[in-house]
């Protein structure tokens, strides 16, 4: 089966240079299950320094292992390689002619030169034939500053050009085209490096964008006029080395040396994706991913990038009180938190908590102590998932096979879940491991596009039991793999028999288990959840208001699952978050919060990694930090809690559940203790299974801050009118 | 020697008394307007400003006016009305109240004066959009 790109599909058939080719696209995971037994290392020699590297090694790689840059456009660690730009040609001693080091791999005794006369030639005479198609306006170009071509014909140009007009026929000029909101693109500036091509083809699986013409003509672009329409599109505007593809929503913005960088952790999906968010003068301008080969490797979803500008919008900016007329109204702090600590004393103990999406682990630790010690014991998170003892053991709800993991796999079972949107950098793995590790893949739930090859097995939910016994045919492929992986969609453990689905389909990990390979996976959809079962939150709001609370905390739960309708009449909602949407428009009191970008806060991803936000902004208006308002609650109320700073509120994270703090490391819940505690008498009672997020148009809003953005909701026509569009055409092709 | 030393002018300071109604009051006038001087009331304005001359003083300094007491010592010569701003700057020698050919139309707005450092001062309105835009929860 032909899944890789034709060049690293011929590497099967032996041919060197083409082994090397598809080494280099594959990553750490699949160089792991390379045999025990290593090769033989080959010494060669970059600028005369002796170098020991594995036969297949390419001459950029050697060269990069001691710490020698040689100039590239084309060439790209997690892409395959092209070869087309011609910018990393060496002089290698005693070859004719220069070679391009990106795709040569080295061979026994070769002495490299990257800075020799020959090389440097070469490098001018490139770069002059690129700046000769290039139009100079990099004044008012967005990369400028973080150009590729800037800062390398600086470094290896020549000084001059030899380019004049005198017929004044003009520089070589390309349309621009429009692929969607997000992406601006001003192709004249393209240097066909066709990195965005591979991206499409090869990480994001939307084969949308493509070359045309040759030489002088060739351009790169759609084809046919349609939109660059994936959850990964933003990354082509990361890769492209010039200003062809740039941020639209960032365009004519900001220069990279006005803005300030911190390192950051997205929350608007459950991968935690490690993030850089740019600033200046208070306001986040943009995101961009940060590497991290552990989650997201160098990539961002759409999402994540570019529904910052919800982070400006609807905000909350004002303490409100409800009126008797029932309208909201801004009041200082010192009244709104007068009014919930009467309200809180005229409870007596009938208080819960509900911890929405985007709660961070400390806000929910300082409410539920605070919860606790006013007599509340009642502390849910919005988000459902199965009723009874399964979030006892911490392994019953993680992403045990780990993000990186999933792309090692050889089989896997995807269980009324959609990865595509609910986790597109998850996706990217499986859609990984599917390309280089001929791994197969199923689903039971609706037939969706994983913008990949998979077996839908149908919607019933009574495959799972088929396929827990053993009888079904893709058991057998299961049983026989050496890295199975079953993922479990959170939203389906919500329905009535899902403690049931999430018991079957544990037992049978258990038999497919390895030693040290756990393939019982759910994968999340919020980014608060795993943090929120760390520190002792119930899921799911039936059993909160079983109970009927006098007063509700409503933690950043944006989700509208809860309506005024379905609470006692006398119940005083208090909403603690950061924007306005469904939670604040039933509270009685709004406390106005922080968003992500704005507090030091820790987040814990699918699968159990915690990791931490850091402030880039101050929060808007007389908006604090969650955690400081429940302190400063818990002071009026007169029992208030043991810290005063977030380093003593971090000791208590400490206490509660040690991991929480060693932030950046993946602290595996326990092997052994994964066993099914109680067999739920109930079995599952079949049904269709279901998946929230279908297409691409259901995946940008997901929560308050998407809501809220403009971006995302311009994404949204983008897709619907391109829909409307291939529908026309249809139409009048059948006519 | 009487003019030497000044002693002529000791007539005028007492008449300047006497004309302000006695020393206190002629202290608070001092006070007030940091001169005291004799001369002839030639108007007085809507506002109750009072506009003085005597050409006993040298050119610039012979005419003044006494601004209304209920602005204390909050005067400012923009209190001063259009009509008797010509008069006080010498643009002409009639004031307003002598001057029959001065138009006077219903559509003439009423003076204000310069209202800079106050409350009611001009303030040009923002034409940058806020960084924030707040939630509001009575918009549906």
């Amino acid at each position: 089966m032909i899944r890789a790109p034709l060049v690293k599909a011929l590497g099967a058939l032996g041919s060197p240079t083409h082994q090397i080719a598809s080494r280099a696209v594959r990553t750490s995971a699949v160089v792991a299950q390379t045999p025990a037994k290593a090769p033989e290392k080959i010494e060669v020699f970059v600028d005369d320094i002796p170098v020991k590297v594995l036969p297949g090694t390419t001459v950029l790689q050697a060269a990069a292992e001691i710490g020698v840059e040689i100039p590239r456009f084309c060439y790209h660690e997690r892409l395959a390689i092209a070869g087309n730009c011609r910018m990393c040609l060496v002089e290698v001693e005693k070859s004719p002619k220069p070679v391009a080091a990106c795709a040569m791999p080295v061979m026994k005794g070769w002495r490299i030169k990257t800075n020799s006369d020959l090389t440097r030639k070469a490098r001018e005479g490139v770069m002059e034939f690129l700046l000769m198609n290039h139009p100079l306006d990099c004044p008012i170009c967005d990369q400028g500053g973080e150009c590729d071509l800037q800062d390398q014909a600086m470094a290896f140009g020549s000084d001059r050009s030899r380019f004049t007009d005198i017929n004044y026929t003009g520089k070589r000029a390309v349309e621009d085209k429009d692929i969607g909101p997000l992406v601006k693109t001003v192709m004249t500036r393209c240097i066909h490096c066709t990195r965005c091509v591979r991206f499409a083809s090869e990480v994001a699986g939307v084969d949308d964008l493509g070359t045309t013409g040759r030489g002088n003509d060739m351009q790169i672009g759609t084809y046919v006029e349609k939109l660059f329409l994936t959850e990964l599109s933003g990354n082509v505007i990361d890769l492209c080395p010039v200003g062809a593809l740039t941020n639209k929503p960032y365009s004519f913005v900001a220069r990279p040396w006005e803005i300030r960088k911190v390192s950051s952790i997205d929350v608007l999906d459950a991968v935690g994706s490690n993030i850089v968010v740019s600033t200046r003068t208070n306001e986040v301008l943009r995101i961009l991913p940060r590497e991290n080969d552990d989650v997201n490797e160098e990539w961002l979803a759409d999402k994540s990038r570019f529904a910052c500008d919800g982070l400006k919008r609807q905000r909350l900016v004002a303490p409100m009180v409800r009126m008797p007329n029932g309208e909201l109204q801004a009041v200082e702090w010192e009244g709104a938190l007068i009014a919930v600590a009467k309200a809180l004393k005229n409870a007596g103990g009938q208080i819960a908590g509900v911890a929405g999406q985007l709660a961070d682990v400390e806000a929910m630790v300082a409410l539920k102590d605070l919860v606790n010690r006013l007599g509340g014991e009642n502390l849910v998170t919005e988000q459902d998932f199965i009723k009874g003892s399964g979030i006892d053991v911490r392994s019953s709800y993680l992403l045990n096979s780990s993000i990186a993991g999933l792309a090692t796999t050889d089989a896997v079972l995807l269980v009324g879940t959609n990865p595509r949107y609910e986790a597109p950098l998850v996706n990217t793995r499986l859609r990984k491991a599917f390309m280089h590790n001929e791994m197969q893949l199923a689903s039971i739930g609706p037939n969706i596009d994983l913008s990949y090859e998979h077996k839908n097995l149908g919607a019933d939910a009574s495959l799972i039991k088929d396929v827990c016994s053993g009888s079904h045919e893709f058991s057998k492929v299961l049983e026989g793999a050496k890295k199975p992986a079953i993922i479990i969609g959170a939203d389906l453990l919500a329905r009535p028999d899902g403690a049931a689905i999430h018991a079957t389909i544990s037992e049978y990990c258990q038999k497919l288990k390895k030693a040290d390979w756990n393939p019982f996976n759910v994968l999340h959809n919020s980014a608060s959840q795993v943090g929120a079962f760390d520190v002792g939150y119930q899921p799911g709001l039936q059993r909160m208001l079983q109970n009927q609370p006098k007063v509700l905390f409503l933690l950043n739960a944006d989700s509208g699952k809860l309506t005024r309708d379905q609470l006692p009449k006398d119940c005083f909602v208090v909403y603690i978050g950061s924007h306005g949407d469904n939670g604040a428009s039933i509270a009685d009191a709004v406390l106005p919060g922080a968003a992500y970008t704005e507090k030091q806060g820790i987040y814990v991803n699918t699968e159990g990694r915690a990791q931490q936000t850091l402030p880039g902004v101050s929060p808007p208006g007389m908006a604090r930090e969650d955690w400081k308002i429940l302190r400063a609650l818990s002071e009026i109320v007169g029992k208030p809690l043991a810290y005063d700073t977030l380093d003593e509120l971090r000791s208590r994270l400490d206490d509660i559940a040690p991991h929480l703090t060693r932030l950046g490391e993946l602290v595996p819940a326990s092997n052994s203790e994964a066993s099914p505690q109680t067999t739920p008498n109930k079995s599952i009672s079949g049904g269709a299974i279901d998946v929230k997020l279908k297409e691409l148009r259901d995946y940008f809003m997901t929560d308050a801050i998407s809501r809220a953005s403009p971006t995302m909701a311009k994404c949204i026509s983008a897709v619907n009118k391109q829909q409307r569009q291939n529908e026309e055409a249809k139409q009048s092709a059948a006519i | 020697m009487a003019k030497f030393l000044g002693i002529n002018r000791l007539g005028r300071l007492f008449q300047a008394i006497r004309e302000a109604g006695g020393l206190k009051q002629a202290y608070l006038k001092l006070y007030r307007n940091d001169d005291l001087k004799t001369g002839k009331l030639i108007g007085i304005d809507k506002y109750g400003n009072k506009y003085y001359e005597n050409p006993y003083y040298f050119y610039g300094r012979n005419r003044w006016v006494e601004f209304t007491p209920h602005v204390n010592m909050d005067y400012d010569a923009s209190q001063i009305p259009a009509e008797w701003y010509g008069w006080m700057h010498y643009k002409t020698d009639l004031p307003p109240i002598r001057d029959g050919c001065r138009p006077k139309h219903k559509w003439i707005a009423d003076h204000s004066e310069n209202l800079s450092g106050t409350k009611e001062a001009y303030a040009p309105y923002t034409t940058t959009t806020p960084k924030i835009e707040a939630w509001n929860p009575n918009k549906k």
